[in-house]
């Protein structure tokens, strides 16, 4: 009787778990969650002294999990703007998912920085006392707007529930919701840009940091472009893995392969502008940016271990050309093995970038008396980590089960049926 | 300008980066509030049943939005774009199904019945046209196996305007729900006899183009049950709607609930 539990709100025509054993896939994550949540509590009752962050170290694991999740999470704005501006409607098959997975991963790290700031009451402050000259200050104001415009985009798919849409004003309002997606898809994409970009502005715009400044265009360093670029060009190939990984965990198929097709063409593309890009930089700043402010780029490197060359030749070649070749070359990317590794090495890539400038920037010495830092987490600071992963299995799972994230599973179902 | 920001000051930095700002914010907010308001506007004109179709025939798969002309295969592959309503469907009226030899009273799909007397909608519902000049609509065959003994079917109450492709009533049975669209345009009279289940005063100009009959309806009804095999084949990894090549008299018996949800989904094209 429990496996049926909540049938009625399942789709129909789709296959999906007994409630039961839907429960045991659950109660992992959920217990992930309360640990987290616990140690959450902790941080924000006693204080940040339960993170093995200090005054040198004001950057851990935290923002580099905002950071990382933030250019993976790009996949909706960009998935978004893919299909509703440039009307690419294959796209149409995962963009509730890619949706999903753009909520998951901003409202994780709206609440990851609550925690992070310390005093999440006083949040509002950001907004009544704005420093217009603060990139993060634009940080703020996009991920909270462009958070508001996820969820809001996330109604409909929510209102598109079994249950729900019998009552008729949920459909007309989905209904009418729907109709005007391409202005979320287009304010989501001039608020995704500008914090993404202002992400990576951030780090370019540390004058006492030389591992991490660079010069730019204007009032916008040149790591404003790259956060951007970055982020575009792994936001499909994260699309492309989930789905993926769903397809693996539901056992069926859930998008066309055309769908693939393209998120991995498109990846491909941006991942070698990115790349190229990115060699431009890195030779700028080699040559000019790092040794102008007396740092010749070499001492940078010269600690070795974990901050090494090798991590540089990791990220660019390893990590960005490897797999932009993979997703470019159709005879690879039509192989789903290959793709999916291209895809995965692309989000490996973007995200081995970001901790080089979180944690890398700030392990640096830049006086003569400092020493290069290391800095391991506390418990707490990985349960915190752990909460948003927990969160967004959780989020993920109950929204595959009980929404429609993939339009053609039905579909697909049947033409397996056929066969 | 910006009364409720600290320390504002009109230099460019603060217009830009808050004008900005706030120009989205109004965008976003107007952008949902305009939405609601559309969305009061069809509740409060009685739209939604319009709407409901709408959203409903866009999650249709390509298989289920078949053309009727490519389903007796006067076209070789053909998607409908008309929502299910050949009425205005500039195709269908240069491909007006034409059938040669005698007429059947009455034609046979894996022992479902398909009376040539009447008219059917793509969603299981029938039409006929009464002495007196108003329309019965009932269940078809396949809609009654799927109905059983002791299923229920919640009726319009008399005096409702029921349009076509619009739900007109709801079945129920081991608690799966499905709304049956109404295949005409009308006011609904009362309950009706002769195996029907409604009776109707069609409205002003009713036509019955976007509904089958004789032939065509025979072909379709072939479809539907390849299609019901099919979709029971992928809600329950294997074919087991037809029993000796017949639909079961009472579907809601033979299936378990999954599939019998499935099947009614799939049949009154509510998925």
């Amino acid at each position: 009787m429990v496996e049926r539990l909540d049938e009625a709100w399942i789709a129909r025509g789709v296959r999906r778990a007994p409630f039961d054993r839907f429960l045991l896939w659950a109660a992992p994550w959920a217990a992930l969650l309360a640990l987290g949540a616990y140690a959450i509590f902790l941080c924000l009752r006693d204080g940040l002294f339960h993170t093995n962050m200090d005054n040198r170290y004001v950057f851990g694991l935290w923002i580099f999990l905002d950071l990382a999740v933030i250019a993976l999470g790009a996949g909706a704005f960009f998935t978004g703007f893919l299909l509703y501006v440039l009307k690419k409607t294959e796209l149409k098959a995962v963009i509730n998912s890619a949706v999903v997975i753009g909520l998951v991963c901003y409202s994780g790290a709206v609440l990851i920085l609550a925690v992070d700031v310390g005093q999440p009451l006083r949040a509002w402050f950001t907004f009544y006392h704005p420093n217009v000259h603060s990139m993060l200050t634009e940080v703020t104001f996009c991920i909270t707007c462009y958070l508001t415009v996820l969820l809001i985009e996330y109604v409909p798919i929510l209102l598109k529930n079994r249950r729900l849409k019998w009552k008729p004003s949920m459909l007309v309002f989905e209904y009418n919701l729907h109709k005007v997606m391409v202005v979320f898809a287009l304010t989501g994409t001039l608020l995704s840009f500008f914090h993404q970009g202002s992400l990576g502005g951030l780090f370019g715009v540390l004058r006492g940091r030389p591992f991490a400044f660079r010069e730019g265009l204007l009032i916008w360093p040149s790591t404003f472009f790259l956060f951007v670029l970055s982020a575009m060009a792994v936001g499909p190939s994260f699309v492309a893995l989930t789905t993926w990984l769903a397809e693996k965990a539901a056992r069926r198929r859930l998008v066309k392969d055309e769908v693939y097709q393209t998120l991995g063409r498109i990846s491909g593309k941006l991942l070698l502008a990115y790349v190229f890009f990115k060699c431009l930089d890195t030779m700028l700043w080699i040559n000019q940016t790092a040794p102008e402010r007396g740092f010749p780029a070499h001492r940078f490197y010269e600690y070795g271990g974990a901050f090494g060359t090798w991590i540089l030749f990791t990220e660019i070649a390893l990590l960005g050309l490897i797999p932009a070749l993979l997703l470019l070359k159709p005879e690879w990317r039509a192989r789903r093995g290959l793709l999916i590794t291209g895809a995965a090495m692309a989000c490996l890539g973007v995200t081995l970038n970001r901790f080089v400038f979180t944690i890398q920037t700030l392990a640096l010495p830049t006086m003569p008396f400092d020493r290069l830092l290391l800095y391991w987490p506390s418990w707490q600071e990985f349960a915190a980590f752990g909460f948003v992963v927990a969160y967004g299995m959780l989020v993920y799972s109950f929204s595959y089960r009980y929404l429609t994230l993939f339009p053609q599973e039905r579909e697909l179902a049947m033409t397996e049926a056929r066969r | 300008m910006f009364p409720w920001v600290y320390g504002f000051e009109w230099h460019a930095g603060y217009l830009i980066f808050l004008g900005v700002f706030f120009t989205v914010a109004l965008v976003v907010a107007g952008t949902v509030l305009a939405a609601l308001w559309r969305s009061f506007r069809t509740v409060r004109k009685k739209q939604e049943g319009r709407v409901y179709w709408h959203a409903a025939f866009e999650e249709l798969t390509p298989e289920e939005r078949r053309c009727r002309h490519a389903i007796t295969g006067e076209l070789p592959e053909r998607c409908c774009d008309q929502e299910f309503d050949c009425r205005g469907c500039r195709m269908h009226a240069r491909l007006q199904f034409q059938e040669g030899g005698a007429r059947p009273a009455e034609a046979e799909v894996c022992g479902v019945a398909v009376p040539l007397d009447r008219y059917y909608h793509r969603g299981h519902a029938w039409v006929r046209e009464a002495d007196d000049g108003t329309l019965e609509v009932g269940l078809d065959d396949l809609g009654r196996r799927l109905l059983g003994e002791d299923g229920r079917v919640e009726l319009p109450a008399p005096g409702t305007e029921v349009r076509v492709n619009e739900p007109a009533f709801v079945l129920r049975r081991n608690g799966v729900e499905a709304r049956v669209l109404s295949p005409v345009d009308g006011t609904v009279l009362g309950p009706a006899e002769n195996g029907a289940l409604i009776r109707v005063r069609p409205a002003e100009g009713f036509r019955t183009v976007h509904l089958l009959r004789d032939g065509e309806a025979v072909a379709w009804m072939r479809h539907e049950v390849d299609r019901l095999q099919l979709a029971l084949a992928a809600a329950s990894g294997a074919a087991t709607l037809a029993d000796g090549g017949a639909v079961p008299q009472d579907l809601g018996r033979a299936l378990p609930r999954r599939e019998f949800d499935t099947v009614c989904g799939l049949a009154f094209l509510d998925v």
